[in-house]
């Protein structure tokens, strides 16, 4: 394990270094250190936005859950998110970008001014990433654990200090830059391994055919209810226009062009990545081997019977990689939510610069190190938490963004009333207090949706002013 | 009614059309067991929307930003 370890060293050398090289860049202005100067090019943005998607499960999850539950299935659940950002470019990307803050939140509060709003959004959107960090973390350290023979407590605090440190210091300036490398070694590893298998093969349409014909559940979806999986392809395609560390890579983008271009781009190579992955490595691995107990193994397991241990090594990496770019960016958003959104007001007021600096530094820290707590004994049901916090941010902002964007007649009580009924009603019908049949992202986006509708045609119309604001928004 | 609503340009209102209408039809339980290659129909379809679905909207926002 000697060859992997070195290279995973190596790898975590490049990131700090990276963040350390960043935090000279971003010292002392919001704007760096939010949204790296506004100045970030499509093609670079594309390349972050494809890291900060493909997670962990983009990687060992997916090939996972198809080798287990079948390729249409698992396709389904990752559509969802693919659609999602065409979605994104059409009705959010240009607009966000020319309002031109910080956050999800800075446009919310200023569409529908109110502390309710303010206080809200942050709170929610902490609430919901930090369990998604900690689910994140679980799989770099099991990872870790499985392929580098480290304990999982060492090799989850390593991975965890690594990325605080960048973060921290370099802000979105390190976090883009260290997606980029991440998002390469990705693309190389996957798209790599599933082209050396078509080469061996002949074509994709082939290795199916000797895949399913071992295997036929491998191709089919029949046996499995639809509404088990509808659920979570509409819980990411609404939560992609919406989600923080998503929509902040928007405002990183140098005009709305650029971002409804990386958005798209973005989602190409990502497609890519899956698809290599479903169609090319689960294939093999089926055939390789049939009846593996631990259905996430497939992917190791392929890597280690066919490649050398260089090759095997730069897939840790990968592995990790998918974690980290992921977990950056959360806790970036995470960090935004409190030391801009919250506290943002008090500290621009009454702090210096260099306490701004050191309040930023900090929450990051204090995140990180919260979720690294946590991590160490994370319940057994955090993956399917994370996706209900993602479901709940969804519910609760999908209605209140794209109706303050493109309607006329929503306003601050519309908006306020929507906000809180969609994060009610995925509270109470995913925890199964208001029992409906019915995927609770659903249940939500519409009881948000009517509240929206009552509060604009109810209460008070919205003012000229904030009308030729958001008209201006759509300039193109 | 279209009066309360901001401008959406033409080809973009059409490409979310699209993308919506391509979505739900996908889910449609006709494809679930019709198979190509050893896979339902459904699995195939969720591929190409993935591949298609940004690839619309590339199409769709060429060339815009010369403007």
């Amino acid at each position: 394990m000697l060859v992997e370890r070195v290279l995973v060293l190596l790898y975590f050398a490049v990131c700090i270094g990276i963040g350390i090289a960043a935090s000279r860049r971003v010292r002392g202005s919001g704007d760096e250190y939010w949204v790296a100067g506004r100045r970030v090019g499509t093609w670079v943005n594309a390349m972050a936005i494809m890291a900060t998607l493909a997670s962990g499960g983009s990687i060992i999850g997916v090939m996972g859950l198809a080798y287990s539950q079948g390729i249409p299935a698992t396709l389904a659940l990752f559509a969802g998110a693919v659609v999602g950002f065409p979605l994104a470019s059409l009705l959010v990307a240009r607009e966000l970008r020319n309002f031109g803050r910080y956050t999800i939140t800075d446009f919310l509060a200023f569409r529908y001014p109110s502390s309710i709003v303010r206080t809200l959004v942050p709170i929610l959107i902490v609430t919901a990433f930090t369990i998604y960090i900690v689910a994140q973390l679980k799989a770099a350290g099991i990872t870790a654990e499985t392929l580098l023979g480290i304990p999982f407590e060492h090799a989850l605090t390593l991975a965890t200090l690594v990325f605080v440190i960048y973060v921290s210091f370099g802000g979105m300036v390190a976090v883009t830059w260290t997606d980029v490398f991440q998002g390469i070694l990705m693309l190389l590893v996957v798209l790599g391994t599933g082209l050396w298998f078509l080469w061996e093969v002949g074509t994709p349409l082939e290795l199916m055919r000797r895949a399913t014909s071992v295997a036929p559940e491998l191709g089919q979806v029949e046996h499995r209810p639809v509404a088990s999986y509808l659920g979570y392809f509409a819980i990411w395609a609404t939560a992609i226009p919406v989600i923080p560390h998503i929509v902040m890579r928007v405002f990183t983008a140098r005009d709305g062009h650029g971002a409804r271009l990386s958005l798209n781009l973005a989602m190409l190579a990502y497609s890519a990545l899956i698809l290599a992955a479903v169609f090319l490595i689960v294939p093999v691995g089926k055939l390789d081997f049939p009846d593996l107990a631990d259905a996430d193994q497939v992917f190791l397991k392929v890597m280690e019977s066919r490649f050398p241990a260089a090759v095997r090594g730069m897939a840790v990496a990968a592995v990790l990689a998918a974690v980290m770019s992921t977990t950056d960016a959360l806790l970036l958003a995470c960090s935004s939510s409190i030391s801009h959104d919250l506290l943002g007001n008090i500290l621009r007021e009454k702090a210096s610069q260099r306490t701004i600096d050191a309040v930023r530094v900090g929450t990051a820290w204090v995140i990180g190190l919260l979720a690294l707590y946590w991590a160490y004994s994370p319940p057994e049901l955090i993956s399917q938490f994370y996706t209900a916090g993602v479901g709940l941010l969804s519910g609760s902002l999908f209605v209140p963004v794209i109706a303050g964007l493109w309607w006329k007649k929503a306003n601050r009580t519309g908006g306020v009333l929507a906000l809180i009924t969609g994060a009610l009603a995925y509270v109470l019908v995913h925890f199964q207090i208001l029992p409906f049949g019915l995927a609770p992202i659903l249940v939500s986006l519409a009881a948000s949706a009517l509240a929206m509708a009552a509060g604009g045609l109810l209460g008070p119309p919205e003012s000229r002013e904030m009308i030729e604001a958001i008209e201006k928004l759509h300039a193109p | 009614m279209l009066k309360s609503f901001f401008h959406m340009d033409r080809a973009e209102a059409l490409a979310l059309l699209f993308l919506v209408a391509f979505s739900a039809l996908s889910f449609l339980p006709a494809w679930r067991s019709q198979k190509i290659a050893g896979m339902a129909v459904f699995g195939w379809l969720m591929a190409a929307l993935m591949v298609l679905s940004p690839a619309l909207a590339l199409f769709v926002f060429r060339g815009r930003g010369k403007r």
